[in-house]
């Protein structure tokens, strides 16, 4: 025989439930407009029948219902889904922040507008052409030497802004780094509370919203990965290591690497790994400022390191209309002070290093002859290569071939015959942040091209080469062998006119003509004009011309590849989103619905216990009264 | 996806009105500039042929401007040699005149005086200067007068200071300008070759059989540098030179079996050792010490052939001396020598000013085509661009007006 009160069990029970039901709509429309909510469901079930099959069950037909019970609340959430997110974001992460900085670069250039660099060199060069018709003029030297200046702020005023671009992008990589740390504390810490709430027997779902929405915005910094196997235990991994695992977390630190200027690398910070991110706004930025924003640099500083070295090789030649001679038309500001490129580089007190930029043969050469000579140039190059890269040479190749080769072997070192014939290796900009710029690191002769042939070097073979790696490299030349240090980093930010040249603008010269009356001869301006055409860019194949075009159409191709790439990604996130918002989100009619169904169903429950209570009233104050 | 959250379409509305703002925004921005590429990231490929272009166009305008400076030079030495080709007429017409009449000896004094004037004129056309100061005809030492006199008496002059030498004293060099990629145009001529009557001749007096040189080293003939190797002999010498682009040509002289240079058009011949080499110093030609030409000729060393100041002072003391035959013998053929030089260099500067006057127009036809190139791939067509914006707008409020209608009402607005 059921209890007495069954029935107001059954009725307080349809009560609470309801009310739990009605309760939760309420809180699912609150949260309608929430960022990361999803909505919240009851799960009602029927409570436990009597009886169980069991000795002391009474003999009635049974089994009689008990009403219903809320078993659980839980979220409406698709973890799968969630791991396809967090997978995509951090490609939309990626893509935004290299789009955003490629769009500074491009505006950098100014292209193809009349206001950029190439504009301000158009006007020098025809500065010089019109000195070469008007030899004798001053105003034609003092407008070379204005237009010069021009040309130098114009450099300047662009290395500083790629400069301030890759400060920018530090400040940046420094800030998401400390985010990173930030939600990883916040994702441990809410971990913790959830494992507790969870022992208990709980569905912390507003937690887990939170913690999936903090994963979420990691996600698009980093590239992550979740791991839910273990309930007990919450992970995010990245590059294979765990960044949180339960309530602990690895912080990052940014720690300042003076190989790269000081700017810093990201680190594990109990441990002495790198973190190199593949994906995400870190793997961008930090891309951006070591990648493309420092080869910005080296091209312009490359360009502006050509134009002094040859434009002060001519200058150096000529004659002003004052007689001066030898003169410099771009100061040139050596790395070091010491006349043999000695550097300590490792702070241990002792020359460890020859910074040597150039080297001239003593022996003039003819383009077109044949060398007549075999054997093979080892020379110092990039990552991708090693390290070395070796250059043939046969004795049926002329001059001109082997300069070819050298220029396009990925060697980084530059080869040009002077105007005199001489041949000059010159050291390039270097693919590694390791290896400082414009240093010539290895140079080695197997055979006599470079030795008796071209007067360079004093010996071939190894023995004979000259390496950066120790000090006093510049005894491995040959004594009449000319040579040049390193000039201080970053040329076109120091880059100015000789102040000499300033001061007297008669010491400019236009001549090449020794003697001190042939004032008339433009040959020396002539000459620096027609700079402008030879091929001494993009490993010795364009001109300052073509290294414009060529530099403006590579960043517009990032540029463009980084635009479609980001709209495509965002067009894929949306639609995983969409889908999660269909899933997961709140729809008022819903749970307006829903809310009348849990209304009536309530009425009914109350109206039911008043029943209830009639009958045990009947029983209770009617009965044998 | 059958079942839409609230939020919805609230978020595809933002989405679609964000991408077709910046949409709009881009376009306006083009249409406001004038432009089809805002960023090189527009169009990077036609970023780059537009900054070539552009180039290009930047050195055509200067190409032209240097070749209307050496239409400019050209032209003034064109008046120049015109003027001095009407002296040479009037003194043709005298000594025509003087050698054929029955004249006194005064009255042939009287056409020497007359001549004395006009070799004054002829110096004056030769040392002219252009608007910029600079001598026309001095080569490269621009400042400096070419042409130097020295005044003395002759017999005959009755005790007036007359012209007794011409010396040159300007230099070789010749100015070019860039008219082209890497093609340049003389535009100057130097005062000896333009007044040069007569091929110059220069004979040494040594025996030159037995000669070697000592040295690999380098001669200097004219501007040409010229390399001999040690052990040549005279003959190799004489090979060398002829076979180089000096303009003059070697052979050895059979009368003194000695090395005997002459050019090949008139103009004054100017050799020198380069360096260190002492070659022609050793052949007799040039004289110890390695001076600068033109009067380093050795004293040994014969040299023939004269300038027009020459010619005419020749025909003046001539004259003066009542020496008829000579007037109309030698006299007559300097001038007409002179003549001859001064036409032959007034047509080479008509031809150059033509090949000049045919470099203009090609580049003044090759500009807009650049222009036009450009234009091609970097302006915006702007009907084209407003009919864009226009379907934006459209699109845009029709988005609008769609979603309003969508967001309206809700089971709230139904419920009591």
């Amino acid at each position: 025989m059921p209890s007495t009160f069954h029935g107001i069990e059954v009725g307080k029970r349809s009560l609470i439930g309801h009310t739990l039901g009605l309760n939760t709509i309420g809180h699912n429309l609150s949260n309608a407009s929430t960022e990361g909510y999803s909505r919240q469901r009851v799960e009602m079930k029927a409570f436990e029948p009597i009886y169980m099959p069991q000795l002391n069950r009474e003999e009635r037909p049974g089994q009689l219902g008990q009403g219903m019970d809320v078993t659980r609340i839980e979220r409406v959430r698709d973890m799968l889904l969630e791991g396809r997110i967090v997978a995509e974001a951090s490609g939309e992460g990626f893509w935004s922040a290299r789009d955003r900085y490629i769009l500074l670069l491009e505006q950098v250039h100014n292209e193809p507008t009349e206001l950029s660099v190439r504009t301000l060199l158009d006007r020098f060069w025809s500065a010089w052409q019109e000195l070469s018709v008007n030899p004798t003029e001053v105003g034609a030297r003092q407008a070379v030497l204005e237009r010069g200046k021009a040309l130098i702020d114009g450099l300047h005023g662009r290395f500083h802004r790629l400069k301030e671009t890759r400060d920018m992008l530090e400040q940046d990589v420094r800030g998401v780094v400390a985010q990173v740390n930030e939600l990883s504390r916040e994702i441990a810490g809410l971990s913790e509370q959830i494992v507790k709430s969870k022992a208990l027997g709980d569905n912390p779902n507003d937690l887990l919203d939170r913690r999936d929405l903090l994963v979420g915005k990691m996600s698009s910094m980093l590239d992550i990965t979740t791991g839910y196997q273990d309930p007990d235990e919450f992970v995010v991994y990245t590059g294979g290591r765990h960044l949180v695992q339960g309530r602990h977390w690895e912080p990052l630190a940014a720690v300042p690497d003076a190989g790269n200027e000081s700017y810093s690398r990201v680190m594990w910070e109990n441990t002495p790994d790198e973190v190199a991110p593949r994906s995400g706004k870190l793997a961008a930025l930090l891309g951006l400022r070591d990648g493309d924003a420092r080869e910005e640099i080296q091209k312009l500083d490359l360009l502006t390191v050509n134009f002094i070295d040859l434009v002060n090789e001519i200058h150096r030649r000529g004659f002003g209309l004052n007689g001066r001679t030898g003169q410099d038309f771009f100061k040139e500001q050596p790395f070091l002070n010491n006349l043999a490129g000695n550097y300590d580089r490792n702070g241990d007190g002792a020359y460890d290093s020859s910074y040597l930029f150039r080297l001239s043969g003593s022996n003039p050469l003819e383009a077109r002859e044949q060398v007549g000579l075999r054997g093979a140039l080892t020379l110092s190059a990039g990552p991708a290569f090693g390290g070395r890269v070796l250059v043939e040479y046969f004795p049926t190749d002329t001059v001109e071939d082997v300069v070819r080769r050298i220029n396009t072997s990925g060697a980084e070192v530059a080869a040009r015959l002077t105007q005199s014939g001489q041949l000059t290796l010159t050291g390039v900009p270097s693919e590694s942040p390791d290896e400082p710029d414009f240093v010539l690191r290895h140079v080695e002769d197997s055979g006599q091209l470079l030795v008796g042939y071209a007067g360079l070097l004093n010996a071939s073979g190894p023995a004979g080469a000259l390496d950066w790696g120790g000090a006093d490299a510049v005894l491995t030349l040959s004594p009449q062998a000319a040579f040049a240090v390193a000039p201080q980093a970053h040329p076109s930010a120091w880059i100015e006119v000789n102040p000499a040249l300033a001061r007297d603008p008669l010491s400019v010269a236009a001549s090449l003509t020794g003697s001190g009356e042939a004032l008339g001869d433009g040959s020396g301006a002539l000459a620096i004009a027609q700079l402008r055409t030879r091929p001494v860019m993009l490993g010795a194949t364009g001109s300052f011309d073509e290294f414009f075009a060529a530099a403006a159409t590579e960043i517009g191709l990032r540029g463009e590849t980084a635009e479609l790439a980001l709209q495509t990604q965002s067009q894929v996130m949306k639609d995983l989103k969409d889908m999660r918002e269909s899933l997961s989100g709140v729809n008022m009619d819903e749970e307006l619905a829903n809310m009348i169904k849990y209304q009536h169903g309530y009425a009914a429950a109350a109206r039911f216990v008043t029943e209830s209570d009639r009958m045990i009233d009947t029983i209770i104050n009617r009965m044998g009264v | 996806m059958k079942r839409i959250s609230t939020n919805l379409p609230n978020d595809n509305m933002s989405y679609h009105l964000r991408m077709r703002e910046w949409q709009m925004n881009e376009a306006q921005n083009k249409m406001a500039a004038q432009t089809r590429i805002k960023d090189p990231r527009n169009d990077p490929l036609a970023t780059g042929h537009s900054v070539r272009f552009q180039s290009r166009e930047a050195r055509l305008e200067r190409y032209l401007q240097n070749i209307t400076r050496a239409r400019g030079e050209l032209g003034l030495a064109e008046g120049r040699l015109q003027s001095g080709l009407d002296v040479m007429q009037r003194v043709r017409d005298l000594a025509v005149q003087g050698a054929n009449g029955i004249y006194t000896r005064e009255q042939l004094a009287y056409m020497g005086d007359e001549i004395n004037a006009l070799l004054g004129e002829m110096l004056n056309v030769a040392n002219s200067i252009d608007g910029q100061g600079n001598y026309v005809f001095s080569g490269h030492r621009a400042r400096t007068q070419p042409f130097r006199m020295h005044t003395g008496r002759v017999e005959g002059s009755q005790g007036t200071e007359v012209i007794t030498g011409v010396e040159y004293v300007g230099d070789i060099g010749r100015n070019a300008a860039e008219i082209d990629e890497l093609a340049v145009s003389e535009y100057t001529l130097p005062g000896n070759q333009v007044f040069w009557a007569e091929r110059q001749q220069i004979f040494a007096t040594q025996d030159a059989t037995a000669y070697r040189v000592q040295a690999n080293s380098t001669i200097r003939i004219d501007g040409v540098q010229i390399d001999l190797k040690e052990g040549d002999n005279v003959f190799a010498v004489i090979e060398r030179i002829n076979s180089s682009q000096a303009p003059v040509r070697a052979r050895l002289d059979p009368v003194q079996n000695s090395l005997a240079l002459e050019g090949t058009f008139p103009h004054q011949i100017w050799a020198q050792d380069a360096g260190q080499g002492t070659v022609l110093q050793d052949l007799g030609i040039l004289s110890r010490g390695n001076g600068s030409p033109p009067l380093n000729s050795a004293d040994s060393a014969s040299v023939y052939g004269g300038s027009v100041f020459d010619m005419l002072m020749h025909l003046r003391d001539s004259l003066y001396r009542g020496d008829q035959e000579a007037v109309g013998g030698s006299g007559l053929r300097g001038i007409d020598d002179s003549v001859e030089t001064l036409t032959a260099h007034l047509s080479q500067i008509g031809a150059r000013d033509t090949r000049l006057d045919v470099a203009e127009k090609r580049l003044a036809w090759e500009k807009p085509e650049y222009t036009k190139l450009d234009s091609q791939e970097r302006d915006l067509d702007l009907s084209q661009a407003i009919t864009e914006l226009k379907m934006l707008e459209y699109t845009h409020q029709a988005t609008l007006s769609t979603t309003a209608r969508i967001l309206r009402p809700t089971l709230l607005d139904f419920l009591r």
